[in-house]
């Protein structure tokens, strides 16, 4: 069977277009998931109380909720239930960032509570204003060794990016089905899509996995 | 300031109490950990704590600085009573230094930052003086050529002292020793006891949780036997290591020595 | 003792709660009450049949995946083992494929763009499975090759050392132990692909439940219920499975000890 590598390139501009929509969508759901996810984190770190509470509810739910049917409710219901117009790129970036709210609470909260408690110990012994140890002492190793999941969870947004399609957003799917449908060219398409996922996802995950090996290796730090 | 405000009359009955105990008592659930303990240090003396594991002193030690709850009686530290506010635990921190068995320096931070970073922030000093603070002290514990280096890159011994240098760069008027050498390798333990040695002899007051008898026998002004959440003597040095006056004293001492 | 909670006290605790309450109540205050007030519930039960045979479907793509991950999985895994370079770096690539693409985009080259190769037109369900089988290949080949590479090395080696052939060394000693190890990875990730068989039935609109759902939703014009009900159903059941897994790994862990 042939392989009609023109067809490709005569729709690149398409194509980079879906890319560039897969790309920012994630961009804006990392930063709506990490607003999300500090807040909760907060809650979740509290020892006890109504904000504990919620926030397990909260992590719980939107982790055991599969995203399509997520995007799916947000997209079909939530309009409805609150008598707005949301487009669809709203209910994405609404479902998306609920969602990765509460992987990123849990990155936070692992991050933060690998800080060795002997730290936090020292810092207060010293009389380091509670702002302080937060800013120098706690943040920048729990960043650190956030980081190998942060970048992990960037790839699974982008994977869910591509569930978007089924709402009609125009990511590289969308792109690619239509075309599709156009050119009967589906090999050519999907193929693409296929190859443009592969090559941003694999990096970032070729990147978290080594910065993960790499610190497990600084002795069990 | 600096040093010379510390020359105080080198131990014995010099100064005035710093910290004074009255009945205080800790407890883990149902378990008595410290069980009424009493005492007093002064100005300028160093006190030794020893005996079995599990007998209090890691605890007690915790306490005076707040780092540990108080659940009866009080402590006064520098004319400030706990059980108090957090602002009383924040001013008796700034006055009360403490190295911890397992150093806890910050290890993303490199020594220069490690010593400055409370100064600057819970003393407002500027960052020039904080460093020049943090050259004299690392110079005195005698790792002056390390301070831009990274504690995972110095060895315990010389992680250890750095800690110390870190507590006194508070300027505080106590420094407490959690156990300080507990985890060193065997050849290291001696450069952290001389730092402690001289600490002494200019006079600061000190209060050690330790194991290493050669450094009580020879440094403390007095020694303290906990068991059992007690204190259950109270003696100098020489009195201490030559007459039991407790049994368990006794049994410990002659599995020690 | 300060903890981190303890920096969220920075947060004004009631000014937390404050928030909660207020976004709480511009929620309920938005909400379309003559909508909610139309809900009803009773024809979800009218269209149980096609409902039940969704979850039917639901059911066989997880379980297939289960199967045919543990199966490949584990096969994949003892080729990722092997001293033939070819063979591991085919492995390798199989699974760097297939988990860094989307399952949709493999689904719908396997429907759309495979038949275009093999001749062969596929049913949009036997697209499913086949695209569910090969993720879950994957995905599970990695787990397999923790728990081989968990085993300990002297084990192995001993293995070696008696002269047990490969089949028994295999089936003996590494798989059990790597088995045992990683379960819990395995039931969590089954959890993940049930959640994903949604995707087949969205993305191939095969007749999952969920596809099932959205379409009794559009043959009656009410969205909110049977898609909350759908999520509902999801939500319970991969909550209570992720329980029920975090008590069995705890159950494995506490023999270890």
């Amino acid at each position: 069977m042939s392989f009609d590598i023109n067809i490709i390139l005569r729709y690149y501009p398409e194509l980079l277009g879906g890319a560039w929509v897969a790309v920012w969508m994630t961009a804006v759901s990392l930063v709506f998931s990490s607003a999300v996810g500090a807040v909760v984190c907060i809650g979740k770190l509290q020892k006890y109380g109504a904000a504990n509470r919620l926030a397990t509810a909260y992590i719980d739910l939107f982790r055991a909720t599969p995203e399509i049917v997520l995007i799916i409710w947000v997209f079909y219901c939530l309009p409805l239930l609150f008598d707005v117009r949301i487009g669809r790129y709203g209910c994405a970036i609404i479902a998306l960032s609920a969602y990765g709210g509460a992987y990123m609470a849990e990155i936070f909260r692992a991050g933060v509570q690998a800080v060795p408690r002997g730290q936090t110990e020292a810092a207060n012994a010293l009389g380091i204003p509670i702002f302080h140890i937060a800013r120098r002492v706690i943040v920048p190793p729990a960043i650190r060794r956030m980081m190998p999941a942060l970048v992990n969870f960037l790839t699974e947004l982008l994977k869910a990016t591509s569930l978007l399609a089924l709402i009609g957003v125009a990511e590289l799917i969308f792109v690619a089905s239509t075309l599709g449908s156009k050119t009967f060219a589906y090999m050519e398409f999907y193929t693409a899509i296929a190859v443009i996922y592969f090559m941003i996802i694999f990096p970032l995950s070729v990147y978290a996995r080594r910065a993960e090996r790499r610190r497990l290796r600084r002795t069990g730090n | 300031m600096t040093e010379t405000a510390q020359n105080r009359t080198n131990g014995a009955n010099g100064g005035e109490p710093i910290i004074v105990c009255r009945e205080v008592v800790k407890r883990f659930g149902d378990f008595t950990a410290l069980d009424a303990v009493s005492t007093e240090v002064r100005a300028g003396e160093v006190v030794c704590i020893v005996g079995p594991s599990g007998g209090g002193k890691s605890t007690f030690l915790r306490m005076i600085n707040g780092l540990e709850g108080i659940d009866g009686g009080e402590i006064v530290v520098d004319g400030i009573h706990l059980p108090g506010g957090k602002k009383d635990i924040q001013n008796v921190r700034r006055e009360v230094g403490m190295v911890f068995q397992s150093f806890n320096l910050f290890m993303h931070m490199s020594v220069r930052q490690n010593l400055t970073l409370a100064p600057m922030t819970a003393r407002k000093l500027g960052r020039a003086e904080a460093d020049d603070r943090a050259e004299r002290l690392l110079d005195r514990v005698g790792i002056g050529d390390q301070i831009d280096k990274y504690p995972s890159q110095l060895s315990g011994g010389q992680q250890q002292r750095v800690a110390i240098a870190r507590a006194l760069a508070m300027e505080p008027r106590v420094m407490l020793f959690d156990e300080p050498t507990s985890a060193l390798d065997p050849e290291m333990i001696k450069e952290v006891l001389d730092v402690m040695r001289e600490l002494a002899e200019s006079g600061m007051t000190m209060l050690v949780v330790t194991h290493e008898m050669g450094f009580a026998r020879e440094a403390a002004d007095r020694v303290l036997f906990m068991a059992d959440g007690q204190i259950l003597v109270d003696a100098p040095p020489e009195r201490f290591f030559s007459e039991a006056e407790d049994e368990r004293q006794a049994s410990f001492l002659s599995k020690i020595l | 003792m300060t903890r981190v909670g303890t920096l969220a006290g920075l947060v004004n605790r009631w000014g937390f709660h404050a928030v909660l309450l207020a976004l709480g109540a511009l929620m309920l205050t938005n909400l379309n009450w003559p909508l909610v007030r139309s809900f009803e519930f009773a024809f979800i039960w009218e269209y149980r049949t096609a409902l039940f045979k969704g979850f039917g479907i639901t059911l066989l793509l997880t379980v297939e995946a289960g199967i045919v991950g543990i199966l490949f999985g584990t096969l994949f895994a003892i080729g990722s083992q092997s001293p033939f370079a070819p063979l591991r770096w085919l492995v390798a690539a199989y699974v760097e494929v297939f988990r860094n693409t989307p399952l949709l985009v493999q689904l719908l080259w396997i429907h759309f763009a495979l038949p275009l190769v093999t001749g062969i037109n596929t049913t949009a369900l036997v697209s499913g499975i086949t695209g569910i089988g090969l993720q879950a290949a994957a995905y599970y080949t990695e787990i397999m090759r923790a728990g081989i590479q968990a085993v300990p090395r002297g084990q192995i080696e001993a293995a070696q050392a008696l002269g047990l052939p490969a089949r028994t060394r295999w089936t003996r000693v590494i798989l059990p132990p790597a088995i045992r190890t990683v379960i819990p990875a395995l039931l969590n990730q089954n959890i993940s692909f049930f959640k994903a068989t949604a995707i087949v039935g969205m993305g191939l609109l095969v007749d999952d439940f969920f596809n099932s759902t959205l379409r009794v939703s559009n043959d009656t014009f009410h969205f909110i219920e049977p898609l909350t009900f759908a999520a509902a159903v999801y939500l319970v059941l991969g909550w209570q499975a992720g329980r029920w897994t975090l008590r069995l790994e705890r159950r494995l862990t506490r023999g270890e000890r």
